[in-house]
């Protein structure tokens, strides 16, 4: 297993490579740093030179690609230029761990309700809570992320308005170190909310798919055969199996909650990765969105092996060679 | 004459489903005594397994299930869910038809037999590993010591199949069903199995009620034969009579249609022309009679089972079951160059045996 691991690990190398390769070209060739140059009129020769320079606009791209893998395996991704030039490395990681303070516990809850509701839905497929959770997950997958985060929103600005007191935050993000717990718990309570209520129902979804098709099985069956109470049935030999197939959405979900929610942490007024994604494309800053390119890229590559490995544990006809 | 171990009275299951409703088992009565082995006999829908399933009270809850099911005096039909479980993998076992499929994947064959002794018996996880390691060796699965931490997907067709009955057996049951255990085996892991069966009835004194479609198989186990037949008993009686002098017309094609392996006759097999007929909507009369080479106007009513044979307690259900060996005799006369479909199926049974 652990020659398995390690063969993984090192055959995500020319898929960064290739992956980062394809953003940075088309990062490089999407926008000209010089443009804005163009129509300023104080402008001398000297500053066109110091802009070449500093972005070897002089250089063939895959030149320019070259040195950028060579710094970037030694962990300088270069300055954050639209963020006053400092380095993007640092920033990337300062504001994944941002993100991580929404993904980590969003993705605890997600998964605690996501396999109560599956099992119970499935269990009593065609119950009337299966109907409602039924119901509910198309309402949380066809509805887009922004109207539940602004919904949130708009319910907290309403009790401020009515009782002159709100019970979380609707923007921004406190720590304990600086502002106290409570002001912390205040601030996360919305965005966790928003997060789990997305994500939640396509993973119950999928959930009672997996449980549904393992309560129909034979062995399910020779449990019951055995006179073995309900709740081992659906639990011990039920359960265990239909998490197998969980363990890749799990780790794809979480991957990306890791890498930051766009929407979410952009109504929210979040620092996460997301708003800086979305920063950085627009300003088409090159080192700033290749960190981050970096960094969501290894996080889908990680938690894929990270899920592989698990398939391992879950599954005992699963053999690693 | 004793209670029977298993007293099965009139027993009804309807399926609701959008066609309509589907009569698998339509007034079933049958016993089974104790040690005895009853072999249930049909084609594909005929409704024997369902029946079996009925009395293990494994059905889905959609199936509506009416009349009586006894077992050791106890209704079943009236047992809540506690009850029935204290007696399910205890005194009433069953194995099924798939080992490929029956056996949970993610535990070890060990796992799964201990779970069996230890769900009824209170014994420690040790105490109940040696007596399913003992229970492997019983049923014939080598180096039972090193084999019993192997996961299913470890084991051959045949020796899941072997693990599944000595799961079946774990804790000695009284009535052992055992629902086509062998079909998905190869022909000669088939007779091992059919063995081991046998061993473990021999060892344990349980009765079995085998639900096989495979009438070959049936000849050399079986104490008494029950054919089905769209959910009705077509024939009933101890396995000489109705392998010899079966007095059903369902009963004696089936037996035509079972190749032989010894006597190089060259007897062409003869198929029951059409398939078994729809649970939904079953033919009027007798639910054979649109296949049968002998039905007649009177078969439009619907026959009784009737007893033919009062001291062996062979019954059938057929209006012409008395002139019926003289039917088959004339067929077969007339069937030039064959040596007659009815004189056959005894070694037909031997063989396959």
């Amino acid at each position: 297993m652990l020659a398995y691991a390690v063969r993984r690990v090192l055959a995500t190398i020319p898929l960064l490579l290739i992956g980062t390769f394809v953003v940075y070209v088309l990062v490089s060739i999407s926008g000209d740093p010089l443009a804005k140059l163009a129509t300023c009129t104080q402008c001398d020769q000297q500053a066109f030179d110091r802009i070449i320079d500093l972005y070897d606009l002089d250089k063939p791209i895959p030149e320019r690609y070259v040195n950028w893998v060579v710094n970037a395996v030694q962990g300088d991704f270069g300055p954050a230029v639209s963020f006053g030039s400092i380095d993007a490395g640092e920033l990337v990681l300062e504001r994944a761990a941002n993100s991580a303070r929404l993904a980590i516990p969003a993705f605890l809850i997600i998964v605690t309700i996501a396999i109560t509701l599956g099992v119970y839905s499935a269990v009593n497929q065609y119950s009337r809570l299966d109907y409602a959770v039924t119901g509910l997950s198309f309402l949380g997958i066809s509805l887009p992320t922004f109207v539940f985060a602004l919904l949130l929103q708009t319910i907290m600005i309403w009790m401020l308005d009515a009782f002159g007191w709100r019970p979380f935050f609707v923007t921004g993000m406190r720590t304990v170190e600086l502002d106290g717990f409570l002001p912390m718990l205040r601030s996360h309570v919305l965005p966790v909310i928003t997060l789990v209520l997305v994500i939640t129902a396509s993973e119950s979804r999928f959930q009672r798919a997996a449980m549904l098709e393992v309560i129909n099985s034979d062995y399910i069956r020779t449990a019951r055969a055995k006179g073995l109470p309900n709740r081992k049935v659906i639990l011990r030999h039920g359960l265990r199996n239909a998490l197998i197939p969980m363990a890749t959405i799990w780790a794809i979900d979480f991957a990306a909650l890791l890498g930051g929610s766009v929407v979410t942490e952009t109504i929210f007024a979040w620092p996460g990765l997301g708003p800086l994604f979305i920063s950085a494309v627009t300003q088409l800053d090159l080192n700033l969105t290749m960190a981050i390119v970096m960094l969501t890229s290894l996080l889908v590559i990680v938690f894929n092996l990270v899920a592989d490995l698990a398939y391992g544990l879950l599954d005992p006809r699963i053999r690693y060679e | 004459m004793t209670t029977p171990l298993l007293e099965v009275d009139d027993l009804r299951v309807t399926f609701r489903t959008d066609d309509g409703d589907v009569r698998a088992v339509q007034g079933l009565s049958f016993t089974v005594a104790e040690g005895e082995t009853l072999a249930v006999v049909g084609e594909s829908g005929s409704g024997k397994t369902v029946a079996a399933l009925a009395i293990m009270r494994l059905l889905p809850r959609t199936a509506r299930v009416e009349g009586t099911i006894r077992f050791r005096g106890t209704s079943l039909l009236d047992l809540d869910e506690d009850g029935m479980r204290d007696l399910q993998g205890d005194d009433l076992a069953m194995i099924f038809q798939d080992p490929m499929t029956a056996l949970n994947p993610v535990f070890t064959v060990g796992d799964q037999i201990v779970e069996a002794i230890r769900t009824h018996r209170d014994v420690t996880e040790s105490a109940a590993r040696a007596r399913a390691t003992e229970l492997l060796d019983l049923v014939g699965i080598p180096e039972p010591k090193q084999r019993i931490d192997n996961y299913p997907h470890e084991f051959s067709g045949g020796m899941r199949q072997r693990a599944m009955i000595a799961m079946g057996i774990a804790n000695e049951p009284k009535l052992l069903i055992a629902d086509e255990p062998t079909t998905a085996l190869d022909v000669t892991v088939q007779a091992q199995v059919m063995e081991v069966v046998r061993t473990v009835q021999e060892a344990t004194g349980t009765a079995v009620m085998l639900v096989t479609h495979d009438l070959g198989l049936v000849a050399g186990t079986a104490d008494r034969i029950q054919v089905m037949y769209g959910g009705r008993l077509f024939e009933a009686g101890p396995t000489d009579t109705v392998f010899y002098g079966s007095r059903n017309p369902y009963t004696l094609g089936l037996m035509a249609s079972i190749p032989s392996a010894v006597g190089r006759t060259a007897r062409r097999l003869e198929p029951i022309p059409g398939s078994p007929p729809s649970l939904i909507a079953l033919p009027e009369g007798c639910a054979f009679s649109p296949r049968c080479a002998f039905a007649t106007e009177a078969c439009r009513d619907e026959p009784e089972l009737r007893v033919v044979d009062a001291a062996s307690g062979h019954a059938t259900r057929c209006h012409r079951a008395e002139e019926l060996p003289d039917l088959v005799a004339a067929r077969a006369t007339a069937t030039a160059g064959s040596e007659g479909g009815a004189a056959e199926p005894g070694a037909a049974g031997d063989g396959a045996a």
